[in-house]
């Protein structure tokens, strides 16, 4: 297959990063050698991926009440027990008192939230914890990173590696393990020349094994969140979404790759 | 008046994650966030009126992104024939009700912008695979068309926004801030 000619159809698949691995070699190496090509296709995943950060904060945005299947359970009287109206309660306190302080009522409120929306709501908590520890923001530091990456290797029942974030600026500062109700979740703590830090999370997703990048916002803790082969991930931090984006984008593509 | 009918748990696990794209979806296309949450919560009502007649579970996500596109297009026929559309250049950025305070927002307007000037045809691809993530075969089933036309328009709407980006010089570094 790697002889075989470069297509336009494979060039959108490129700019989409849906090729084979093998596809993906020969169609860099094509464009590497054809630079009007490269600049045509660079040019369409700017504009994709301008499109995509533009759009994304309005999928992180609260679900109106209007919009929220749950509550649709409860509308007609004979469901209106008191338990259905003590959840539609407190499904509006969590919309009223929203952002960071939301979160801590999520026991109580009814639509449990599983998969990655679960995953966001515990990294941005780690993250707003350790990331602004200045005595103990982690457990192992990154000199210790071979011990790190079997301790979470050996707690999350697969191989973990920290990525390597230097090409964005960002530099391992260590890791701990955190408890959740999911079971252990490692978190992998980054900081940059300023002194930002990001926070790479990650566990065993039970419910939702694959899921693409969403955009998440838990009050001013911000990030995306994904799942591959059954591992969710979650890259947070106190930056510009673009910024969280390209971390996370570079978190991902090493870990397919592992 | 017909009872409202209630979704069942199958429904609200497999719908309810879904809702935030859909919204998305509708707010681009539609640019009015009122607009758009109504026509999700029509999409909703009639996603649990022919919850039984939808065919298989992957197809779910298509299934819904269809009823949805249909009728936005409705819609945007609609506003089109009433004349209540604005020329496109005059709608205000602030329709989109992207919220403020981010870095972003200044130059994502700009990608918005342009993208409202293509043609519904080619502003559908760009959404449904570049933004919302679905397959080529799930966007040739959500637009009812074959799968090589899904692939000729994106390839064309791909290549004319980047005409329009390169006919407006000052409009291109923000966009490689993204990149």
């Amino acid at each position: 297959m790697t002889d075989a000619p470069v297509t336009e159809t494979e060039l959108q698949h490129y700019v989409d990063g849906r090729l084979p691995r093998d596809r993906e070699t020969a169609v860099t190496a094509w464009l590497a050698a054809r630079p009007e090509e490269a600049e045509r296709i660079g040019a369409y995943r700017s504009e994709r991926d301008a499109l995509r950060a533009a759009l994304a904060p309005i999928a992180g945005e609260p679900l109106p009440a209007e919009l929220d299947l749950n509550l649709r359970r409860h509308r007609r009287p004979h469901w209106l027990s008191a338990r259905g109206m003590t959840v539609a309660a407190s499904i509006m306190l969590a919309f009223v008192v929203g952002g960071g302080s939301g979160w801590m009522l999520r026991d109580r409120a009814a639509p449990p939230i599983v998969g990655t929306a679960a995953l966001a709501r515990e990294a941005a908590a780690s993250y707003a914890v350790y990331a602004g520890d200045a005595a103990r923001p982690v457990e192992i530091a990154a000199t210790g990173q071979l011990e790190l990456d079997r301790w979470f290797s050996r707690r999350l029942s697969r191989p973990v590696k920290a990525p390597d974030l230097r090409a964005a600026g960002f530099d391992l500062i260590g890791g701990r393990l955190i408890a959740t109700n999911f079971g252990p979740a490692g978190l992998y703590l980054y900081r940059d020349a300023s002194g930002a830090s990001v926070a790479l999370y990650l566990r065993p997703m039970r419910v939702q094994g694959t899921d693409r990048m969403t955009w998440r916002e838990e009050g001013a803790v911000r990030g995306w969140t994904w799942a591959d082969d059954g591992l969710g991930f979650g890259v947070f931090g106190e930056m510009p979404a673009d910024r969280l984006h390209s971390t996370a984008d570079m978190a991902r593509a090493q870990f397919r790759r592992a | 008046m017909i009872a409202p009918v209630q979704p069942n748990a199958d429904l609200i696990a497999a719908v309810q994650p879904l809702i935030p794209a859909l919204r998305r979806y509708a707010r681009a296309l539609l640019r009015d966030r009122a607009d758009a949450d109504d026509l999700v919560q029509d999409v909703l009502e009639r996603a649990m009126g022919r919850w039984h007649q939808r065919r298989e579970a992957a197809g779910t996500r298509a299934w819904l992104f269809a009823i949805l596109h249909n009728l936005a297009m409705d819609q945007l026929r609609r506003r089109a024939r009433r004349g209540a559309a604005q020329p496109i250049d005059a709608v205000p950025e602030s329709l989109l009700a992207i919220p403020p305070g981010q870095e972003t927002a200044v130059h994502t307007g700009d990608i918005l912008s342009l993208v409202s000037r293509l043609p519904d045809e080619h502003r559908s691809v760009l959404l449904l695979i570049g933004v919302e993530d679905l397959s080529y075969a799930e966007a040739a089933a959500v637009l009812d068309i074959p799968l090589g036309t899904v692939m000729s328009r994106l390839s064309r709407a791909r290549e004319r926004l980047r005409a329009m980006i390169a006919e407006e010089p000052h409009r291109a570094p923000a966009l490689r801030i993204v990149s």
